[in-house]
């Protein structure tokens, strides 16, 4: 009688958890929902999406206000209407990616990398801008409104950067979904930042010259720098270190046979086969012997603090850090101890080109969206070169505002030199604003293939086998005790042995 | 009928657990629920089984799995081979109490704060970062979780055996082998649990001390995870959960009569 109770108290409880498991999925996402309309339904509120620390908070100091509160005063001014920012962040395109896909981000604005709109719109998870605008047009012409500084409304290039344009123009004017729709991306969003990827390093341990020589090859510590052993950071991101991968392999012949034949940085970063994650896998098992290891948010503090000398980066964090480096007193021309290297040219040993790879992040509005008006202002007052170049002198990055519109603006200009930047320097630096070829490929959203990509990873990660090391710490632990044990009993035996007399 | 009432809900011991009863049901029965339904999930939720055919056929997920067992049972082994004779001597000073909170003192800061001080100091010593630097930190980490158990055994052992091995003409390593050894073996069982059960587990004391280079079995959890690979990260967490209750029933087997230590622990 007594068991009977029991299990069936066990079906009960087991029954309850289920249904507080079924009931709780719908409840999270309610929460979510009321969370995110905030403000109730009378009020005008646009809800942001972005990158962590990827707008220009403003400065106190210098009076200068957040561009969020600028946007509001903006809205207000031509629509006569006060509106609320709700400014949420995500910290990888994964995080905001799994959101949106399942519908769990009821937002107005996201800022996704190049690969993650590709991504969201072959899902079928955004919203055309042209679209948007044509359905717009009497509210914005009635108001005396131009969206002059969006790309994405039929309107040519805008306030956006021509290059950077063609390139996503070239890569992404018609991606195709699953189900055989084609899109074309520059319809669905307008860049806001853009940069490559390549060494950040020191200038006491690094000569130019070396970079010159070596390329990728430094990352790999080619040379054999006594200095510069295991004093290399990687990307613990999976992306952009296969792509670095791949770039070594090319600079060095190092490329599987059959693929002897690729001539540009676009054609070669989007192979994901199976012989191409060997080849990478086999390189970046070798290159862990040579580095500190891997990181996303140290990196630019160690390079700093001097605790390791040569860091692969993105092209605005690693600006930044350059930037962080200055020292008055410095040898270096211009001041800071850090360098900003992305690989071009050709090698001269094996006189293969040097590829390097170029991304960019861009608006987009998602079919959640609640708030249009908003949204699409939002985007155009971003292109606007003044504000442009606040976000971009704020975080680091390079903005993709027209750079010829950039360099004529005079509040452009009085605004760098009020942050004591040299105008001709800071649009001369090739970190900054790299020259767009195909030396520079995009990388695309890798599928299916991801699942293989972070299988590969995992692997060059954790070596090829069972760390040999700790079996021999596990031997020595094990026969020490078992030597200790034994030289117990050994002493135990002698005493029990009769003395001699 | 209101005494009826009255008679039926009696403010009994039973109604104090009712919070932490559904407490648990949300925070842990229900998580558990979730992982064990993701498990067998695809991305576009089909029933599928092609979860764990990935995970078991994937070379680097065992090589990693056996990684992070040989990490536990060595972290496991020098912490026991350090907190036995540490909880021993301490079980035998006067002042042993105070001395013990001594040890586990760092306990009280949180766990990263540590790994991340420890990390500073091994950059500012000049340490190469490792796997010699993630055992050490594994082993700072757990150690208090074995001394605790061990002193608590050790001091509990009644002294009448001891004096008694004593009388008998037992020198002192012999009554330690035949006495307080066999009778501390259930502190080092609670102890092997506590430390063994978590090491495998860790991902954050491996990456900040490695800087990402060892990968144990908790960091491919966290990869997959973070990488949208709910199935394939559901299928990791329930190959922990069973390492974690295979090892407590092996424990448990040893530790039949350890209950009356273990009331005194809690």
């Amino acid at each position: 009688m007594r068991k009977m109770s029991k299990m069936k108290r066990c079906i009960v409880l087991f029954a309850l958890c289920a249904l507080l498991a079924l009931s709780l999925v719908p409840m999270l996402a309610a929460c979510n929902d009321s969370s995110s309309t905030e403000g109730g339904s009378g009020r005008n509120v646009l809800k942001v999406y972005n990158w962590e620390d990827y707008i220009d908070p403003g400065d106190s100091e210098a009076g200068r206000d957040s561009m969020i509160n600028d946007f509001k005063k903006y809205y207000k001014q031509v629509t006569g209407q006060d509106i609320d920012v709700v400014y949420t962040t995500f910290d990888t395109n994964e995080t905001m990616m799994t959101k949106v896909l399942k519908n769990d981000a009821n937002v107005d604005l996201i800022c996704p990398s190049e690969y993650a709109i590709e991504k969201l719109l072959t899902a079928g998870k955004l919203a055309s801008q042209k679209e948007i605008y044509q359905e717009l047009k009497p509210t914005l012409d009635a108001k005396g409104i131009q969206l002059e500084g969006m790309s994405s409304i039929g309107n040519g290039y805008g306030m956006i950067e021509p290059a950077v344009m063609d390139v996503i123009t070239n890569m992404f004017s018609s991606v195709v979904a699953s189900d055989g729709k084609t899109y074309d991306m520059t319809e669905y969003m307008v860049p806001y930042m853009w940069g490559t990827l390549g060494i950040l390093y020191n200038k006491n341990i690094i000569s130019q010259e070396e970079l010159d020589k070596y390329g990728w090859g430094v990352l790999w510590n080619i040379e054999n720098n006594e200095k510069l052993e295991n004093k290399i950071l990687m990307k613990d991101s999976v992306r952009d270190t296969y792509a670095a991968a791949l770039f070594y392999m090319y600079e060095y012949n190092l490329l599987p046979q059959k693929y002897g034949d690729i001539q540009n940085a676009q054609d070669l970063i989007n192979i994901t086969d199976d012989e191409m994650l060997a080849a990478a896998e086999a390189v970046l098992t070798e290159q862990r012997e040579h580095i500190s290891g891997y990181e996303v948010d140290f990196g630019k503090d160690d390079m700093i603090n001097e605790i390791v000398y040569a860091d692969f980066a993105w092209s605005g964090d690693a600006l930044w850090a350059v930037e962080e480096s200055y020292d008055e007193e410095s040898e270096y021309d211009d001041g800071c101890f850090l360098g900003y290297y992305c690989p071009t040219g050709t090698n001269p040993t094996t006189g293969k080109e040097r590829f390097s790879n170029i991304w960019y992040d861009g608006w987009v509005i998602p079919k959640s969206v609640s708030n249009k008006l908003a949204a699409m202002l939002f985007i155009d007052f971003m292109c606007r070169p003044e504000n442009a170049i606040r976000n971009s002198v704020a975080i680091g990055y390079t903005c993709a505002a027209d750079r010829a519109l950039l360099e004529e603006s005079e509040d452009v200009c009085a605004f760098l030199e009020d942050q004591e930047y040299d105008i001709e320097e800071y649009f001369g630096d090739i970190g900054r604003y790299p020259e767009i070829n195909q030396a520079l490929g995009v990388m695309r959203d890798f599928g299916a293939r991801n699942e293989h990509l972070v299988d590969m990873w995992q692997r060059a990660k954790a070596g090829s086998g069972v760390d040999n090391s700790l079996w021999i710490v596990l031997a020595v632990l094990v026969g020490g005790v078992g030597i200790a044990i034994g030289v117990y009993f050994a002493c135990q035996a002698a005493k029990l042995r009769p003395k001699k007399i | 009928m209101k005494e009826s009432i009255r008679k039926k809900f009696r403010l009994t011991k039973k109604a104090f657990s009712v919070p932490y009863i559904l407490f648990l049901l949300l925070f842990v029965v229900v998580p558990l629920v979730l992982i064990l339904v993701n498990a067998f999930l695809d991305s576009d939720n089909n029933l599928t089984f092609e979860n764990f055919k990935t995970f078991f056929t994937s070379s680097s997920s065992l090589i990693v799995l056996g990684n992070s067992l040989l990490v536990g049972v060595i972290t496991t082994v020098i912490c026991l081979l350090i907190g036995y004779p540490v909880a021993y001597i301490l079980s035998k000073m006067s002042s042993g109490k105070i001395l013990v909170l001594l040890y586990v003192l760092p306990m009280f800061i949180n766990f990263l704060i540590r790994t991340l001080a420890t990390k500073a100091i091994f950059i500012a010593m000049g340490v190469e970062l490792g796997m010699g630097t993630v055992l050490f930190g594994m082993v700072y980490n757990y150690l208090p979780f074995m001394i605790m158990p061990l002193h608590t055994t050790i001091s509990s052992i009644d002294k009448s055996y001891i004096e008694a091995a004593q009388d008998l003409g037992a020198d002192r390593a012999t009554v330690f082998l035949k006495t307080t050894l066999p009778l501390s073996v259930s502190g080092i069982m609670s102890g092997i649990t506590m430390v063994f059960i978590p090491t495998i587990s860790t991902y954050a004391i491996s990456q900040l001390l490695s800087n990402g280079k060892i990968f144990l079995f908790g960091d491919s959890i966290q990869l997959s995870f973070e990488q949208g690979l709910y199935g394939v990260g559901s299928i990791m967490s329930l190959v922990m959960l069973a390492f974690v209750l295979i090892s407590n029933l092996i424990m448990n087997k040893f530790n039949k009569n350890g209950d009356a230590v273990r009331r005194s622990l809690w």
